[in-house]
C-alpha cells in the first residue's frame, strides 16, 4: 500500500477552473482605477507608485504560503468592473442605525455620502469625513508597514477617496463613532474603500466599523484597507463587523501602528460574504503598548472565512492578548493564521494567543496555525489552539435539566460566541449582534 | 574521564558513581571540551568519484550486487529527482548545495567477505570503541544488538543468531536485499514513496546502506535493536535507508545514534526511515542525533535532511518516535505517523537543542485517517547562542477520522537574547467528531529558580543543567534508560559556556 503524504500538506486548488493568467488578471484590475478628483489630488504619486507595484504582481495562488488555504479561484471567474455608485435612500440604511453612536459616516460603494452621514456637533479636535476635510492631505496614508502587500497596494493604486477620522491630541471623545460601509451589490463590481484613522497622543475614542450589503444579487468585491495610527498614550476601541451579502467577496486589511503606551482593543466579527479574508496587522513602534484582539468568525453554507493576524513587537514591555474563535457549520471553511513576532529588541514582552474552533457539521473544515517567532529571551509567550465539537457531557447535563438537545446545543454554541460578542462596547450593537446570532443558530 | 556514549549499562554505572561526587569538577572538566567524536579514522576506503548521474546510480547498485528491480527503483527515483526542485520553505538559511560535489558511495575497503566480528578490520573496531560501541565483546554486558554503519556501508551486526532464534531479522539493508528480497520489495518505498520530496527522491536513488528489521507475527523482540551511524569520509554524503516492519501482534524498540568527524565543509545527510506497523503491532523508534554541528562560528557541520515516517497500517497499532536532536549544522526533519488503522496511536517526543549557529526546523506530522486514532506530541526546544530552533508540526484529521484525538504541547526555552525560537503548528481538521488541543509556550530559563539553586550552593552551570533536564523530563522518560542518561549528559555538555 502506498500512502502519499507530501512534505508540505497539500494545497487545495480548484480543479475544474480554467487557467487564468494571474498577473494579467491583476494588471487588468488596476487599469480600471477611477480618476482622482480635487480632494484626492494629493494621492497621485502614491497611487502611481502602488500601480507600478501591482503591475509586477500576480493574484496569489494557493501555492503561496500566505494563501495556502484560501483559494481565490472563484474571484478569478468573475470579470469585475469598477463600481458605479448607486444612490440610496436614507430609508435603506435605517436598519443599520445605532442610537448610541450619533456620529455616523456613511460610504456607499467606496464613495462618501454626506447626505446619509450625521456628523453632529463636533469640536475642531475631532475631524470626521472624507479627504476633502483635510485640505493639506494626510501624510500617513499608505505609509504603514505591509502597505506593499498585493491587495493593499491594489487599494492604494485604485482609491479615489478615503474616510478620515482624526482625533487631536489629548482629546478624550466619549461618544462612539460609527463608520458604515455599504455595498449595493451590483453584479461583479469592484470597490476599494479606504479609511484613515489618526488618534493623536493621549486621545481616546471608540470606533465602530461596519460592512453591510443592501438587498440584491451579484458578486461584489470589496477590497478594503483601514489604517489606524495611535500616538503615544492613545486608546482606541475598535469594533469591526463584517456581515456582507452571501455573494460578496471581502478582502480587508486593518493595519495598526501603536506608539508608546498606547492601547488598542479590537473586536472583529466576521460572518458575512462568500469569501472573506481579513488581515489584521499590529505594528508596535514604541515601548509598553497593549493590544487586545477578540475575533469571532461565524460561517455556514459554503462560506470561507480567513483571518490572518500579525502582532509585530519591536520594543520592550509590550503586551498582547488575542482570542480568535470560529464556529463553522455546513460545508464552510475557516482559516486562521496568527503570527506573533518578537525580535531581540522586544524584551519583556508578554503575549498570549488562543485559537478556538467549534465544528458543527461533518463537512465543516478548519485550518488553524498559531505561530510564534521569537528571538528575545526575556519574554513570556504562549499560544493554544483547540478544534472540537460541543461536549456531549455538557449537552447531556442540560438535557437532564429538561432542556431539549437541540436547545442545549444552541445555548452552548451561543455561549461559545458570547465571550467575543460581549466585548462589543456599544449596547445597541451588542444586542443586535446577539439577536442575530440567536437567529442564525436557530433559523426556525 | 567520562565518555558519553550510548547504550551501555557499564556506562550507566560509571555515571552513577560520578554523580555522587561533587558535580562541579566533572562539569569543569567537560567545559571547553569540544565535539569529542570529531576524529577521523585513517582507513582505506573504497570511494567512487564525486558527482551524480545515472552511471553512478548503476555503479552503486552494481557494487551492492542488487537485484534488477532495485536498480529500476533507483533509476526511477533518480529521474524523478531530476524533475524536482529543492524546497525553500524551511526556516533555515544555507548556501546552495552542489550535488555534483558529493561522493555518493564510500565504504571501508574489505579484502574478503567477513565471517565473524573477529575478521573486521581492527582499526575499524577501534573506531567504534572510541565511540563507545564495542562491537566485539559486550555480549555479556548488554542486551542491545547493534548494526554499525560506517560511511555508506554496514560493517557489523551483532547478536544476529540470537535474534534469528525468534525469527527476527536484523541486518543491513544490502544484506536484506540479497537474502530477503521479497520482504524488502514489498515494503520499500511504501511509506515514503520515491516522489515524496526532493531529499527522499535523492535518497531512493543513491542510498547505500541502512538497517532492515523484520519482526514476525506475535513476536516481542527480545532485545533493543540499535544502529550506529558514522560518517568518516570528508567528502561523502550519507544516504542511509532504514526499514522496519512489525507484523501483526509484534513489538520492537529500536535505537539510533549518529556522529561524524569535524570537517570545515558541510556534509549532506539525507536519510529515509520507513516504519510499518500491522495489526496490534508496536514500534518504538528512538534517536540520539549528535552529528558534527560545526564550530562555534557556524563553519562546517552536517546538513541533516531526513524523511522519517511511520505507517500505522493495522488496527490498534502504535508507532512512537522519540528524538534527542543536538547535533548537525542544520536539522530538518519531521518524523511522522500516518494513522490508517482504526484505533491506531502515534506519538512524538522530541528534545531539540541548538547552540552557536545551528539551525533546526523539526517537528512532526500526525495524519489521522482511521477511526478513533490518537496522537500525542511533546516537543521541547532549547535555543542558545545564535541558533534558530523551530517547531513545525502538522495535525491533520481527514473526513473519515471519526473520534480522532490529538494533544500537542511544544515548549521553547531561550538561552541568550540572540537565539531564536519559532513555532509553526498547522492544524487541519475536516471532521466534527475529533478533538485537537495544542499549546505552546516560550520563555527564558527562570532567573528565580537559578538563583534559588545557586543559593543552595549549586554552581550556575549545574543549575542550568538541572533545569534543562527538568524541562526535558517528559521526553527523556520515553527513552530507554541508558539512552536517557546519555541524552541528559549530552545536553549539559552542549550547553557549556552558553550561560552566564
Amino acid at each position: 500500500m502506498s500512502i502519499q503524504v507530501s512534505m508540505v500538506p497539500d494545497a487545495t486548488e480548484t480543479v475544474n477552473a480554467p487557467r487564468v493568467d494571474r498577473a494579467a488578471y491583476l494588471s487588468r484590475l488596476v487599469q480600471l482605477r477611477g480618476e482622482l478628483d480635487a480632494a484626492g489630488s494629493g494621492l497621485k504619486d502614491l497611487r502611481d507608485r502602488a500601480t507600478a507595484l501591482v503591475q509586477e504582481r500576480a493574484m496569489p495562488s494557493t501555492r503561496a504560503e500566505e494563501w495556502r488555504f484560501t483559494d481565490l479561484s472563484p474571484l478569478l471567474q468573475e470579470s469585475f468592473q469598477p463600481v458605479v455608485p448607486q444612490p440610496i435612500t436614507a430609508e435603506a440604511i435605517i436598519p443599520f442605525g445605532l442610537t448610541d453612536a450619533p456620529h455616523r459616516l456613511v460610504f456607499v460603494d467606496g464613495v462618501y455620502a454626506p447626505s446619509l452621514s450625521t456628523l453632529g456637533d463636533l469640536p475642531p479636535e475631532v475631524q470626521l469625513g472624507n479627504l476633502s476635510r483635510v485640505p493639506g492631505g494626510i501624510p500617513h496614508i499608505g505609509q504603514h508597514q505591509g502597505a506593499e502587500e498585493t491587495f493593499t497596494a491594489l487599494n492604494t493604486a485604485c482609491m479615489t477617496d478615503a474616510a478620515v477620522i482624526w482625533v487631536a491630541q489629548g482629546q478624550e471623545w466619549r461618544t462612539p463613532i460609527h463608520l458604515l460601509v455599504v455595498t449595493t451589490t451590483g453584479a461583479a463590481t469592484l470597490s476599494h474603500p479606504r479609511c484613515v484613522v489618526i488618534a493623536e497622543a493621549g486621545s481616546q475614542f471608540t470606533l465602530i466599523e461596519e460592512f453591510v450589503s443592501l438587498e440584491g444579487g451579484g458578486a461584489a468585491w470589496v477590497n478594503r484597507v483601514t489604517e489606524i495610527k495611535l500616538g503615544a498614550g492613545a486608546t482606541v476601541n475598535h469594533t469591526r463587523v463584517q456581515r456582507q451579502g452571501a455573494h460578496t467577496f471581502h478582502i480587508g486589511k486593518t493595519a495598526v501602528s501603536q506608539a508608546r503606551d498606547s492601547r488598542y482593543v479590537a473586536t472583529v466579527l466576521n460572518w458575512g460574504a462568500h469569501l472573506a479574508r481579513h488581515h489584521l496587522e499590529i505594528y508596535q513602534t514604541g515601548a509598553q503598548t497593549a493590544t487586545i484582539l477578540n475575533g469571532l468568525t461565524l460561517l455556514q453554507g459554503e462560506q470561507l472565512g480567513d483571518t490572518h493576524s500579525l502582532i509585530a513587537f519591536t520594543q520592550p514591555y509590550g503586551m498582547a492578548n488575542q482570542v480568535q474563535k470560529c464556529i463553522v457549520g455546513d460545508r464552510a471553511h475557516a482559516v486562521f493564521n496568527g503570527k506573533i513576532w518578537v525580535p531581540q529588541a522586544a524584551q519583556l514582552t508578554n503575549a498570549s494567543q488562543l485559537s478556538r474552533n467549534l465544528l458543527l457539521s461533518p463537512r465543516a473544515r478548519v485550518d488553524t496555525k498559531p505561530q510564534l517567532e521569537i528571538t528575545a529571551d526575556n519574554v513570556k509567550c504562549s499560544h493554544g489552539a483547540t478544534v472540537s465539537q460541543l461536549e456531549e457531557d455538557e449537552v447531556f447535563y442540560l438535557q437532564s435539566r429538561g432542556i431539549s438537545a437541540e436547545m442545549a446545543r444552541q445555548l452552548l454554541t451561543f455561549a461559545f460566541a458570547a465571550e467575543v460578542v460581549d466585548a462589543i462596547p456599544l449596547p445597541t450593537l451588542r444586542d443586535r449582534i446577539r439577536s442575530e446570532l440567536s437567529l442564525r443558530l436557530n433559523p426556525a | 574521564m567520562l565518555q558519553p556514549s550510548p547504550l551501555l549499562h557499564e556506562r550507566f554505572i560509571l555515571l552513577a558513581v560520578e554523580r555522587a561526587l561533587p558535580m562541579t569538577a566533572t562539569v569543569q572538566n567537560l567545559v571547553n571540551q569540544p565535539y569529542k567524536y570529531g576524529f577521523v579514522t585513517d582507513i582505506e576506503s573504497d570511494a567512487i568519484p564525486k558527482g551524480l548521474n545515472e552511471d553512478v546510480v548503476r555503479l552503486i547498485s552494481a557494487k551492492k550486487q542488487e537485484p534488477e528491480w532495485m536498480l529500476e527503483f533507483r533509476l526511477r527515483a533518480y529521474r524523478q529527482w531530476l524533475k524536482m526542485t529543492e524546497p525553500t520553505w524551511q526556516h533555515a538559511t544555507y548556501p546552495a548545495i552542489d550535488y555534483q560535489d558529493i561522493v555518493y558511495y564510500s565504504a571501508p575497503k574489505v579484502k574478503e567477505k567477513k565471517k565473524s566480528l573477529e575478521e573486521v578490520d581492527p582499526q575499524l573496531l577501534e573506531t567504534f570503541e572510541k565511540l563507545g560501541i564495542p562491537l566485539s565483546e559486550q555480549k555479556r554486558l548488554t542486551n542491545v544488538a547493534v548494526d554499525a554503519i560506517f560511511d555508506s556501508v554496514s560493517v557489523a551486526t551483532t547478536f544476529k543468531e540470537k535474534l534469528a532464534e525468534q525469527g527476527v531479522i536484523f541486518c543491513s539493508i544490502s544484506e536484506a536485499l540479497r537474502e530477503h528480497p521479497d520482504l524488502v520489495r514489498q515494503y520499500l518505498g511504501s511509506v515514503v514513496p520515491i516522489a515524496d520530496n526532493y531529499f527522499a527522491a535523492l535518497n531512493s536513488a543513491v542510498f547505500s546502506d541502512g538497517s532492515f528489521v523484520y519482526i514476525p507475527k506475535d513476536t516481542q523482540c527480545p532485545m533493543e535493536l540499535s544502529t550506529y551511524f558514522r560518517i568518516n569520509n570528508g567528502e561523502s554524503g550519507q544516504f542511509e535507508r532504514t526499514l522496519i516492519v512489525a507484523e501483526a501482534g509484534s513489538s520492537v524498540s529500536y535505537l539510533e545514534g549518529c556522529t561524524a568527524p569535524m570537517y570545515d565543509t558541510n556534509q549532506l545527510h539525507a536519510a529515509v526511515v520507513e516504519l510499518v506497523a500491522l495489526d496490534h503491532a508496536e514500534i518504538k523508534y528512538s534517536t540520539v542525533q549528535n552529528w558534527y554541528a560545526g564550530d562555534k562560528d557556524g563553519k562546517g557541520g552536517i546538513y541533516n535532511f531526513v524523511t522519517k515516517r511511520g505507517l500505522c497500517q493495522g488496527v490498534n497499532s502504535k508507532i512512537s518516535w522519540t528524538q534527542v536532536e543536538t547535533g548537525s549544522a542544520i536539522t530538518w526533519k519531521y518524523p511522522s505517523c500516518v494513522l490508517v488503522g482504526d484505533n491506531s496511536i502515534g506519538e512524538f517526543y522530541s528534545v531539540a537543542l541548538t547552540n552557536h549557529h545551528q539551525q533546526a526546523d523539526t517537528g512532526t506530522k500526525m495524519v489521522h485517517i482511521g477511526k478513533n486514532t490518537r496522537s500525542t506530541i511533546i516537543s521541547k526546544g532549547i535555543s542558545a547562542g545564535h541558533s534558530k530552533n523551530s517547531y513545525r508540526g502538522l495535525v491533520k484529521f481527514g473526513p473519515k477520522a471519526i473520534g480522532a484525538r490529538n494533544y500537542s504541547q511544544c515548549d521553547s526555552m531561550l538561552i541568550g537574547d540572540r537565539a531564536e525560537a519559532n513555532t509553526f503548528p498547522y492544524i487541519q481538521v475536516q471532521t466534527n467528531t475529533g478533538k485537537v488541543e495544542h499549546e505552546a509556550s516560550t520563555s527564558k530559563i527562570g532567573e528565580d529558580q537559578l538563583f534559588y539553586l545557586q543559593q543552595r550552593g549549586i554552581s550556575l552551570e549545574d543549575a542550568v543543567s538541572m533545569m534543562i533536564s527538568g524541562f526535558c523530563k517528559d521526553v527523556f522518560n520515553q527513552l530507554p534508560m541508558e539512552f536517557a542518561v546519555e541524552a541528559d549528559r549530552l545536553l549539559s555538555l552542549k550547553l557549556e559556556g552558553s550561560v552566564g
